[in-house]
């Protein structure tokens, strides 16, 4: 799957389920800074585990690999490689 | 200045604090009481500081309202009476710089006035000074104060008040009453099924009023700060330090309690923020729900056993969405009448809600240095006694660095046990000897 199209679907549950309307989010914001926190990063990975059917194991939560949308697909598209 | 609304309609969460309200006056501990406390290096004009104060249309609105219960299975509501009583002020002179004097901390602000904030002045011999705000945690959590100080220091810096539409809960949705029921009961399966007995509680044993509470605070340095972060992360934390604290605190406790021959598995509950993130406000109400965790004896011997269970629970809870599941219960709670829910709630933890009580206010004011213009040495949050369990761990971070304060009954957690307690927690926040 293409980056792009990944990131468009993390964004698009981030912006419906988790931050505020009118907050800015770019592929390289720093998604910590946009207001996103632990109990989010929660819910990103268990989107990220139903969406693209890819459990995230624990050696991969890692803050860099949940610091922006580019990131984040990144990761999916590491794990499903791997999977 | 924004419109003010004359009704505003207590949140779930709100009327699960009236219920705990009820439940503290039972037990003589006050009202739900909370304070942040801002140490400055300055001495401060009183005068100035209460103008700048009831400038804000908020703080005018929390100081002239009144509770009203909405009759039989109404909701309760807020009425703003358009009065214009000031913030209460009050100045002390204190000898022992740092501390608060008992009189300040002992002072409740109970249901019946019609004020819900108050701010307080302690000058010290060394011309230092701290400002002490005072609220009721049926109208603002830890995050809404977080906002109302920004409100405030907006204020300061000349910036126009924010509308009436983010400091106010927005409208509620119609509710759904079939998906409410259906939601009822399996909250509650939860629920019942989390906190079967046997729970052990600081409280296990102790079925009278305590006579006293008083608070302890614990104090890391920047450089302690970061080497409990490295702890946290090698004891396995991957979502932030928040379930490395809890963990050292649940061990600290259960050595506590093995001294005392007390067993039993631990039942915790920890807020958890409904708000959507990144945004500013609602400031007024409280959006809190709860994540509950069980911890049996045996996930309390080893820090990373303790913080993987809890990192277990907290995903399972968030994959079956139990907090929002959690606030459409309290939601539909608001239209039983204020004993009946009382009596519901009592009944099955037979006045036991919890081994302990544990918050944390995570990066909410590491970064605040000033307050309306005051520059801010140390900023310490004061939780609000409350027995049953009669001990509440309040994290805060502020200047990278750690603060705990502990809020405790010396007839439930004597001082030396206390001590021990504390000795105990920083080794284990510290990695020194923990296990």
């Amino acid at each position: 799957m293409e980056e792009s199209v990944i990131i468009a679907d993390i964004r698009q549950f981030i912006e419906t389920n988790i931050l505020a309307g009118g907050v800015e989010l770019t592929p390289d914001t720093n998604l910590q800074q946009a207001g996103i926190d632990s109990f989010s990063t929660v819910e990103i990975i268990l989107f990220l585990e139903r969406n693209f059917n890819t459990p995230v194991p624990d050696d991969k939560l890692l803050p860099e690999n949940f610091q922006t949308l580019r990131s984040l697909a990144r990761l999916v598209r590491e794990l499903s490689a791997t999977n | 200045m924004p419109a003010l609304p004359r009704k505003v309609i207590l949140s779930g969460s709100d009327c699960f604090h009236l219920v705990l309200d009820k439940h503290a006056h039972k037990y003589g501990t006050g009202s739900n009481v909370m304070r942040i406390v801002f140490q400055s290096q300055e001495k401060i004009a009183a005068q100035q500081l209460s103008a700048q104060l009831n400038a804000s249309p908020l703080v005018q609105w929390l100081c002239n309202i009144r509770l009203h219960s909405g009759g039989l299975f109404g909701r309760p509501y807020w009425e703003y009476t358009g009065g214009n009583q000031p913030i209460p002020f009050y100045e002390h002179q204190y000898g022992q710089a740092g501390e608060l004097p008992a009189t300040l901390l002992q002072r409740d602000l109970p249901l019946r006035q019609q004020h819900f904030i108050e701010c307080d002045l302690v000058h010290y011999p060394d011309d230092t000074t701290a400002i002490v705000i005072s609220w009721n945690h049926i109208l603002l959590d830890g995050r809404g104060i977080g906002m109302l100080i920004q409100h405030l220091n907006e204020l300061h810096e000349g910036q126009p008040a924010r509308s009436a539409d983010v400091l106010f809960p927005p409208p509620e949705k119609k509710a759904n009453w079939p998906a409410y029921i259906r939601n009822m009961y399996r909250v509650k399966s939860f629920i019942e099924k989390s906190s079967r007995a046997p729970i052990a509680s600081v409280a296990s044993g102790y079925g009278k009023e305590p006579s006293q509470f008083h608070t302890q605070l614990v104090q890391f340095s920047v450089e302690e700060t970061a080497r409990i972060q490295q702890q946290a992360t090698a004891a396995g934390a991957r979502f932030g330090p928040n379930l490395f604290y809890l963990s050292c605190c649940a061990q600290a406790v259960r050595a506590r309690l093995d001294e005392k021959n007390i067993p039993g598995p631990f039942w915790i509950p920890i807020p958890y923020d409904g708000r959507l993130r990144g945004s500013f406000g609602p400031v007024i109400t409280n959006t809190v729900a709860f994540l509950f965790y069980r911890l049996e004896r045996d996930q309390l011997h080893q820090l990373p056993t303790t913080v993987a269970a809890l990192q277990q629970q907290m995903t399972d809870q968030m994959r079956d969405k139990m907090p929002q599941r959690y606030s459409m219960l309290l939601s539909m709670m608001r239209h039983i009448p204020l004993n009946l829910y009382y009596f519901l709630v009592n009944r099955r933890g037979k006045g036991a809600f919890a081994s302990f009580l544990y918050s944390s206010t995570g990066d909410s004011f590491n970064k605040t240095d000033r307050f309306m213009g005051i520059p801010v040495e140390h900023v310490t949050i004061y939780p609000s006694p409350t027995f049953p369990p009669g001990l509440t761990f309040s994290f805060l971070k502020h200047r990278e660095a750690l603060n705990i304060n502990i809020a405790y009954s010396p007839d439930i957690v004597p001082q030396a046990d206390l001590q021990l307690l504390i000795a105990r927690l920083r080794q284990m926040l510290l990695g020194s000897g923990s296990e």
